[in-house]
């Protein structure tokens, strides 16, 4: 069981709370600057945060307070963390097989009791025949293999993953990606990948903490995320088309610009008369050609197919909101669905969430505080 | 801390600037009257080797540094991550890795001890067989209108110096790599 809790202002403000038990694909997710890997560095290590703790299977790798300072903070030597680059970081004057035995340096004293681990593990990430490459005459995937052995092989107690498909091939990308689902199952293991790609967290994690201005602001399975976003921040961040903007009293969300009503059942947390976000999920929404007394008009304004799947611009007469749907190449012909036309969205109240427009946890407010 | 290391640098760095007379009458006069384990130490081979010593520095030093600093953190990183302790580190990552760096360095060096003049004559004062260097002897033999003798040595160590830039350039094919190679 990994449990963090870190938080400095400076030089790059992080204020996370993550914890990640043994098997358990974590992924930390966020813009270009977001201070994911800053989190992973500080774990790993690499970095020292301000104040907080982390801990590792029942070990204490660091802990500070603002009175104390650092009181305990293991090397990264000490740490035992497997931690794979972005750009591989494999040692160039080393063979595979030999950058494979770097972290089975002291724990083995027998070079050959040494080599023949690293070939066990360059065999079971499928390289076995390349051992006595130089990492110059390796592929990006072949490097990232290696780079995989090289961490796994000194059995650490956790993986760090610092976006470790971003310079890789999309093909070579879901190999990858299927050996460390395989992987991931034998480990048992806390495994923590930091990604700016939702699809890639949405499809290898179990859980998702999204990160913005070095503020973890929700963590979740991916599915919730996506359907339940904490606030408007996370919307917009896990990518959500359709959120919208509206006023929320007792049960009744009211589309700014539109005459319908929905009943939304809410925690009871939101006082009357606020402003609030809404998003809806694609499954929340149908079209149809016939009026019905929920349906809100709406014309195509842009129409795009691609394979099976048809993406469809909406734009709703009342209010100008524009709205995306996504449905079927077949569903499309069915209601033969023109651009220019006008049709009839029908929204699932149920399927609407509502979340607060101000982030509770604002990172602007983090700032103000620090 | 980074002022402090400028200044370092800067003075391992003034061989390269200054006149070889002015560091040879510097030297002549903070080496006079000292010896090193009863050898005096001017006009002696000890005291003309510590002399080539500082004047090279800055040879040696700058392309070793350069070699060290080229190594991409991340590599370093990830040897404090596979569990190595810093002493490892430096054996077996960044040794390695500066190596060519180094030997050329070495390489260079020597080639421009051999043809030092200013500082040796300063401090050695061309004492046959024991301080009299190839290019002073050079120098000795033009002034004694021995020509053919002057173009012989010149020979010697045009050819030496030519031997070292190729080797250093890697002319040769290979760079030379590590006199053993440390087991991983």
């Amino acid at each position: 069981m990994l449990k963090v809790k870190i938080s400095q202002a400076i030089p790059n403000p992080l204020q996370l709370n993550i914890e990640c038990t043994p098997g358990e694909l974590h992924a930390l997710v966020g813009p270009s600057g977001s201070g994911k890997t800053t989190a992973l560095r500080t774990i790993a290590g690499l970095n020292n945060a301000h104040t907080g703790k982390i801990e590792c299977d029942g070990q204490l790798w660091f802990e500070a307070t603002e009175i104390g300072g650092v009181e305990v903070s293991l090397s990264p030597a000490e740490r035992s963390c497997g931690f794979i680059f972005q750009q591989y970081a494999l040692f160039p004057h080393l063979t595979a097989l030999e950058n494979v035995c770097i972290p089975l340096y002291n724990s083995l004293p027998e070079v050959s009791e040494r080599k023949q681990l690293a070939q066990q593990w360059l065999e079971r990430m499928g390289i076995g025949e390349l051992a006595n490459r130089m990492p110059s005459q390796l592929s990006g995937g072949q490097q990232q293999r290696v780079a995989l052995a090289r961490a796994l092989a000194r059995t650490p107690k956790i993986l760090l993953l610092d976006e470790p498909f971003s310079a890789i091939d999309a093909p070579t990308r879901q190999s990858l990606y299927k050996t460390l689902a395989a992987l991931r199952k034998d480990l048992n293991i806390p495994i923590l990948l930091v990604t700016h790609d939702l699809r890639e967290a949405d499809l290898l994690a179990d859980r998702i903490t999204v990160i913005d201005q070095g503020v973890g602001l929700q963590t979740a399975p991916p599915q919730v995320l996506f359907e339940r976003p904490r606030n408007s921040r996370v919307a917009e961040l896990v990518g959500i088309n359709n959120k919208f903007e509206g006023i929320f009293t007792a049960g009744k969300l009211t589309w700014n610009g539109c005459q319908q009503i929905f009943n939304v059942v809410d925690k009871g947390k939101i006082p009357p008369n606020t402003p609030v976000a809404w998003v809806i999920t694609a499954e929340g929404l149908s079209l149809n050609a016939d009026k019905s007394t929920l349906s809100v008009e709406v014309i195509v304004e842009q129409l795009s197919t691609l394979g099976q799947i048809a993406v469809i611009q909406l734009r709703t007469l009342e209010g100008g909101h524009a709205v995306v749907w996504e449905a079927s190449a077949a569903e499309v012909k069915r209601l033969s669905l023109k651009v220019g036309e006008i049709a009839h969205l029908e929204i699932d109240s149920g399927k609407i969430h509502i979340m607060p427009l101000r982030p509770i946890n604002d990172p602007r407010r983090f700032r103000e505080a620090s | 801390m980074r002022k402090g290391r400028s200044w370092i640098e800067g003075l391992l760095a003034l061989p390269l600037v200054l006149p070889p007379t002015v560091l040879g009458y510097y030297l002549l006069v903070g080496l006079g009257g000292k010896s090193f384990f009863g050898i005096p130490l001017v006009f002696s081979f000890t005291g003309i080797l510590i002399a080539s010593l500082i004047v090279n520095l800055p040879f040696a030093i700058q392309p070793i540094q350069r070699a060290f600093e080229s190594i991409q953190p991340e590599i370093l990183e990830s040897a404090q991550v596979s569990g190595l302790s810093n002493w490892q580190i430096f054996r077996l990552i960044e040794l390695p890795l500066a190596w060519r760096g180094i030997t050329s360095a070495a390489v260079l060096t020597f080639a421009h001890t051999l043809g030092e003049f200013g500082v040796i004559l300063m401090v050695g004062g061309a004492i046959p067989g024991e301080t009299k260097t190839v290019s002073i002897a050079i120098y000795d033999k033009v002034q004694s209108f021995d020509t053919t003798g002057a173009g012989l040595l010149s020979l010697i160590l045009l050819g030496t110096s030519l031997v070292a830039i190729a080797l250093s350039y890697g002319v040769f094919g290979r760079h030379p790599s590590p006199p053993k190679r440390w087991e991983v």
